[in-house]
């Protein structure tokens, strides 16, 4: 019997561009080695400044992504393992790790890997694993790292001044660590092109997720953690802002003519933290029942960009970044949201995804199934890695689904 | 024209195979046998010693409902519910005053609230780690040269309790086996490890809250010494069938028997 495909179905037409849209950008990365510097970079590095100084940026924590959704993962994650790191350590750095380190005894790299980084920036922003990982590449690769640093955003974005000044040095240091690096002064002008491009393109996907709210479902989370990536990895470029402009067509078009994921939409749900990359068709297990995983909170965005304030563009990026409303923030923010976006999207049920190796958005989970179920709203855990796909087990996990499901179904009766 | 509407429940677990048969809506028999590597062939199996006993045909039942993890591979099912759903439907008939469930199966432990209807309305499961389950308690068994149906009662004649550190099944059979090196008392040595699944189990109940009435069902509720551990830490008298084993095949022919009368 052939074995059940794992990747997510893809609803809409634009989504099947991401393939191509990716392809290109790892090709061209790779092409690119010795013409222009290379920075690895964790996801929250501002690409905006990276592309204004003509860095050629990679986001290792999206390649790891690949790597799982192309079924490689348990290969790296066995070889960062050999080389010491607990299977306790973040999925994503065990695969990295397990592809510097792992040898010949490694899955063939996808893309062709990755290319040979100059220097390397991470973002203490949510994620503390991130640190520990990219000081052991640091230290591994022998290469410089950058440590870009923000402030704790408590509820509501930390909005006083002084965070705001501290933003704005920790960004101008950035700057001149990447000035040195590169020998070149950053175009500031350059910078505020890049900017309005990437403020376009945020928008625009604000505008998306707002069309989501829409019954019947326009667009899935199979649909949406894949369209996602051209906001993280090309911001600030053409071919980003084509490409959500194009998005925003197609669900426009199918909320104007009711088309659905499924042909009756009997429950929505909402699905809480990262997908399981390697198995990202248990989006789609719902539809057999009626029921569409309408919208997710990890990459989730309610506010549109603030307008251009200042004539430096730095400046202005400190206070944006300073006033997001994130779910990588305050605990109590992050429920707070959730329980917005389960009001806002009419969701019926969550699936809290705890993904034990990635603290950030484990830590969350607890809290918001207290929460949830102080209102009475169906919620289902179910535990996995996000990128390593031994720890996923089809009979555990389908059980927890479908009584879940037998809960929501029996609760409609 | 035969009026008899026979409805089965089959639970196809990890450790055994349980099936349930109702004769328009009335226990008419049961059967436990132990699942064996080929799961469908044991469905089978114990389907058809069921029928045996109660000389009924396969074209008798007018429906089959199945549930368990291995639920999915029973070809002759007309429908498959899952098993938090069965042990939720079937305590609830057993005591319609249950609204808290704890399911201590082979493989697993479940904690279940279920509403006034008996419908299912929140769980919690432990389905990553072996301690407390039913395989933990047969391997425990086996470390002791005991029975299984020997550990609850033996418990409860201890005259301390050794504390186990260990949560895990691997681990707590190591300390465990140096335990009755060192010549501790079986008894006493087993009253600790209840006293440790128990405060396990607890965790997982207080992931749902025990509203009363609070029942256990599965293998581990004939358990004596489990069960009174819990109950002590519970502070709740725990209802327990008669033959907890059979709670989830018994929903799963309740709702074998809902589709027939319909």
């Amino acid at each position: 019997m052939p074995e059940e495909s794992t990747s997510a179905k893809k609803y809409l037409r634009t989504t099947l561009e991401v393939s191509a849209l990716r392809k290109k950008y790892y090709a061209e990365s790779l092409g690119e080695t010795g013409r222009r510097k290379v920075a690895w970079c964790s996801n929250g590095i501002p690409s905006e400044i990276l592309e204004a100084m003509d860095v050629n940026s990679v986001y290792v924590e999206n390649y790891a992504t690949v790597c799982a959704s192309k079924r490689l993962s348990s290969g790296f994650c066995r070889a960062g393992e050999r080389a010491g790191f607990s299977q306790d350590v973040c999925g994503y750095a065990r695969i990295l790790m397990g592809y510097l380190l792992g040898g010949s005894d490694t899955p063939e790299r996808p893309y062709g890997g990755l290319a040979q980084p100059d220097f390397l920036v991470v973002n203490s922003y949510s994620c503390d694993s991130r640190l520990g990982w990219f000081a052991t590449m640091h230290q591994t690769l022998g290469i410089p790292l950058y440590v870009l640093d923000s402030p704790y955003q408590p509820e509501g974005g930390c909005t006083d001044a002084a965070n705001v000044v501290y933003t704005e040095s920790q960004l101008t240091d950035f700057v001149g660590f990447l000035e040195e690096q590169t020998g070149a002064r950053l175009d500031r002008n350059k910078l505020r092109l890049k900017l309005d491009m990437s403020r376009r393109a945020s928008d625009i996907q604000t505008e998306i997720y707002e069309m989501r709210k829409a019954v019947p479902s326009p667009m899935g989370a199979g649909d949406a953690y894949t369209v996602v990536w051209p906001g993280m990895v090309l911001t600030g470029t053409k071919a980003c802002d084509d490409f959500y402009e194009k998005l925003r067509a197609e669900v426009s078009g199918r909320v104007e003519n009711r088309i659905g994921i499924v042909p009756e939409e009997k429950f929505r749900l909402l699905w809480s933290g990262l997908p399981f990359w390697y198995n990202m068709a248990l989006l789609n297990y719902f539809e057999k029942f009626g029921g569409v995983v309408a919208i997710e909170n990890a990459y989730f965005r309610s506010q549109k960009s603030l307008p251009s304030q200042h004539e430096d563009p730095i400046k202005d990026m400190a206070i944006s970044s300073t006033k997001r409303r994130s779910y990588a923030g305050d605990i109590e923010e992050r429920i707070g949201l959730t329980l917005d976006i389960v009001r806002d999207y009419h969701i019926d049920g969550v699936v809290l995804a705890y993904n034990t190796s990635c603290r950030m958005m484990y830590i969350l989970q607890p809290e918001l199934k207290n929460a949830l179920d102080r209102f009475g709203i169906p919620n289902v855990n179910i535990e996995c890695d996000m990128a390593d796909e031994r720890t996923y087990s089809e009979g555990q996990i389908k059980t927890r689904l479908d009584a879940f499901i037998e809960r929501m179904l029996s609760a409609q009766k | 024209m035969d009026d008899r509407l026979i409805a089965a429940g089959l639970d196809i677990g990890s450790a055994t195979s349980k099936v349930v048969l109702l004769e328009n809506g009335k226990l008419l028999a049961y059967k436990i046998v132990p699942t064996g590597a080929e799961s469908a062939l044991s469905a089978r199996r114990v389907f058809e010693i069921s029928l045996g006993l109660t000389n009924l045909c396969l074209t008798q039942v007018g429906c089959i409902v199945a549930t368990g993890y291995g639920r999915v591979i029973v070809p002759f099912a007309h429908e498959t519910v899952t098993e938090l759903t069965c042990h939720a439907r079937g305590a609830h008939w057993l005591f319609p005053s249950v609204r808290t469930i704890l399911d201590m199966g082979g493989q697993d432990c479940k904690a279940i609230r279920c509403n006034q209807d008996g419908q299912l309305e929140n769980f919690v499961m432990n389905d990553k780690c072996a301690a407390g389950t039913g395989r933990f308690l047969e391997l425990i068994a086996r470390v002791m040269g005991l029975s299984l149906d020997e550990l609850g009662q033996l418990s409860l004649e201890a005259e301390t309790e050794i504390k186990i550190n260990s949560t895990c099944a691997v681990f707590a059979k190591s300390e465990v086996t140096t335990l009755i090196r060192e010549g501790h008392d079986k008894r006493d040595v087993l009253a600790g490890l209840h006293a440790a699944i128990s405060a396990r189990v607890y965790s997982l109940l207080r992931g749902v809250g025990v509203e009363p009435d609070f029942a256990i069902t599965g293998g581990i509720g004939k358990n004596i010494g489990v069960v009174t551990s819990l109950e002590k830490r519970l502070g709740v008298k725990a209802l327990v069938p008669e033959e907890p084993q059979i709670v989830g095949a018994l929903g799963a022919a309740l709702f074998a028997w809902d589709k027939l009368r319909r």
